[in-house]
């Protein structure tokens, strides 16, 4: 790896492999010196990310995201691999690294819960050396940042869910970091809390300070309201990267398109078996009380367009209004990348 | 300098903070120590003359005896049991985590974490000595107080060198170890904590004479209560001496070793 490009993207991962050790007990212990268990939370996981992006890292519970994020966060060593943030590599240069990051910690836990949101803020100022007479006045702007200026003086403990992540937030924040790090920060929010927490992340962190923000989450609709790329981890492996509209198009290029018919249909649904041209033709429920039909067509593997398949309809005897490609969800887009080998 | 004491301190606002959040418990404590010495008190009045030919080297009077042992073991067991409890509960309730990636080194974190309980357990010991000197006729009017800060130190510091294998064992294993326990007991038992060594049989005074908690519990009452010199101390300063000598260069060593194990493991972390 050359200098040049360790410094022009601000994370990167090379074949990052982590291994958990299975051990249970002192037994356990014992046993594991002779015959080792292991968990593959990570399997040579490579992924870029630019600086100012937000990056969401999207898998279901177990895929490895927390521990990818704890790796470049310096809480986990890798057990092979590298990467760097900031040219930095995580295993080397522990140090500078937790002066580039903020880890928003999606744990309510770890805050010190008979402490106010203000003095667990302060305390963390502390801890990372923010100079005495600066920690006041940043605590000060992170709490109205977070609108939680009003709250600041209760205990921890009283918190709501929103607000708690909306202080772990603050707390990451408290050294100007870089490059921040969210662990799925909207568990346990109601919906309308957590989409404006998402707004919050977009418009403020990225679009406002420019922050780079990488971002766990396990909901698909999370990920494509917020990020701007993803990587999609499943079972350790990073199963596809990259801008959500283009994963989209890699894996559904064009293949399905939806038929509008017009008129009595019952004669032509009769011969829709018989239709060759089209890998696939489903007629899709309708509820509404319109009077189309609409019908779902995939093309067949190697075929570009759709032509050939509304010939035919049409020279079955249907009547076609009108016909456009169909947009996969993202839920549809996930079962395909994670069934993919 | 301001640097290096700022963040033990602010440890020790925090816990402050939390523990007067409590004020129930923090009063539960000090009535303890009521109960203890008052228990200690009257039950040395029914001993009477009894123990005295055993209690001779340490002035001859139980209350006093044991009312240093019991309070002094206070120290014993923060050094032993401080820094794995406060991994422990880190650990499990999560708190680790966020101090591991500040700009915090591990060892500072762990050693503060462990500041406020050394506060509290001085606290704690005072409040023995005071009640004990001024309502329980305790005579400690030439005490060699040096000496006694002197054994206090190396008490501390051989009782940390466990504590600090302790911690390492719990960051790795993830749960509490029987090793702590097991020597607090011991001590208890061997280390002349209600009673003089002397009154064991033969062989159990070998074995406590193989324990550091025997030299500190002696030194510190015959520093308090007989204001032995320095000379005197002399047996107790040694053995301590050269127990911190060997443990604590091995509990930096194996501590090293168990933070680096445990990042390979993911046991520092909430899982
Ligand atoms: N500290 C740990 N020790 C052992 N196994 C772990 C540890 N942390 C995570 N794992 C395992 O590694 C896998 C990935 O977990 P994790 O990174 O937490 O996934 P995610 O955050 O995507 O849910 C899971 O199978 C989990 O059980
Ligand atoms: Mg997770």
């Amino acid at each position: 790896m050359s200098e040049i490009t360790k410094l022009s993207y601000c994370i990167e991962t090379q074949d990052l492999t982590k291994k958990y050790p299975v051990i249970k007990g002192y037994g356990g212990l014992f046993t594991h010196l002779f015959r080792k268990k292991e968990i593959a939370a990570l399997q040579n996981v490579s992924i870029r990310i630019k600086r100012g992006e937000l990056f969401g890292l999207l898998g279901s519970n177990g895929a490895g995201k927390t521990t990818l994020i704890k790796i470049l966060c310096t809480l986990v060593l890798p057990t092979s691999g590298t990467a760097w943030m900031n040219g930095l590599d995580v295993t080397k240069d522990q140090k500078k690294i937790r002066k580039l990051i903020g880890y928003v910690v999606g744990d309510e836990r770890s805050f010190y819960w008979r402490l106010t949101g203000r003095q667990n803020l302060t305390f963390f100022a502390k801890l990372n050396n923010v100079p005495r007479h600066d920690a006041q006045a940043r605590i000060e702007s992170l709490l109205s940042f977070m609108e939680l200026q009003y709250d600041a003086d209760r205990m921890f403990k009283d918190y709501s869910t929103g607000m708690k992540q909306k202080l772990a937030i603050a707390r990451g924040l408290l050294t100007e970091p870089e490059i921040i790090f969210m662990d799925e920060p909207t568990n346990g929010m109601d919906p309308v809390s957590a989409q404006k927490f998402r707004k919050l992340i977009k418009e403020k962190l990225v679009k406002t300070e420019k922050k780079t923000v990488i971002f766990a989450t396990h909901n698909l609709h999370e990920a494509e309201e917020l990020c701007d790329r993803i990587a999609i981890i499943h079972k350790g492996e990073v199963k596809t990267a990259g801008l959500i509209g283009e994963i989209k198009r890699e894996f559904h290029s064009g293949k399905g398109y939806v038929i509008e018919l017009k008129g009595p249909v019952t004669g032509f649904l009769e011969k829709i078996p018989y239709i060759t041209s089209a890998r696939k033709v489903t007629i899709i429920p309708d509820n509404s009380f319109s009077d189309t039909t609409q019908i779902e067509v995939e093309i067949k593997d190697g075929d570009n367009d759709i032509f050939p398949i509304v010939k035919e309809i049409a020279d079955l005897g249907g009547k076609i209004c009108s016909f456009y490609e169909k947009e996969i969800s993202l839920g549809e887009l996930f079962s395909m990348v994670i069934g993919r080998k | 300098m301001a640097l290096f004491i700022e963040k033990p301190l602010a440890f020790v606002w925090k816990d402050l903070i939390n523990e007067v959040s409590y004020k129930f418990a923090f009063f539960m404590q000090v009535c303890g120590i009521l109960v203890t010495t008052v228990t200690f008190f009257y039950l040395s009045k029914l001993l009477g003359e009894v123990g005295t030919s055993y209690l001779k080297p340490y002035g001859g009077d139980y209350f006093s005896f044991v009312l240093i042992g019991v309070a002094f073991f206070n120290y014993l067991k923060v050094s032993m049991d401080s820094l794995s409890a406060s991994i422990r509960e880190g650990q499990m309730v999560g708190t680790l985590e966020a101090l591991l990636v500040t700009q915090t080194e591990i060892p500072t974190i762990i050693l503060s974490s462990s500041l406020y309980s050394f506060i509290f357990a001085s606290f704690k010991v005072a409040v023995y000595l005071i009640l004990g000197a001024f309502f329980f006729g305790v005579d400690m009017g030439n005490a060699n107080i040096m000496g006694a800060f002197l054994i206090l130190l190396l008490t501390i510091v051989s009782f940390s060198s466990i504590g600090i294998i302790s911690a390492s064992f719990v960051m790795v294993l993830k749960k509490g170890n029987p090793v702590n326990w097991l020597f607090t007991n011991v001590s208890g038992i061997l280390g002349g904590l209600y009673y003089p060594v002397s009154v064991l049989p033969k062989w159990l005074q070998k074995l406590s004479a193989m324990l550091p908690v025997t030299y500190s519990l002696e030194g510190m009452r015959l520093a308090l209560l007989k204001g032995s010199s320095l000379n005197a101390l002399l047996p107790n300063i040694a053995a301590l001496t050269a127990f911190s000598a060997v443990m604590l260069p091995l509990s930096v060593l194996i501590f090293g070793y168990a933070v680096r194990r445990a990042k390979i493991d993911g046991t520092l972390t909430q899982y």
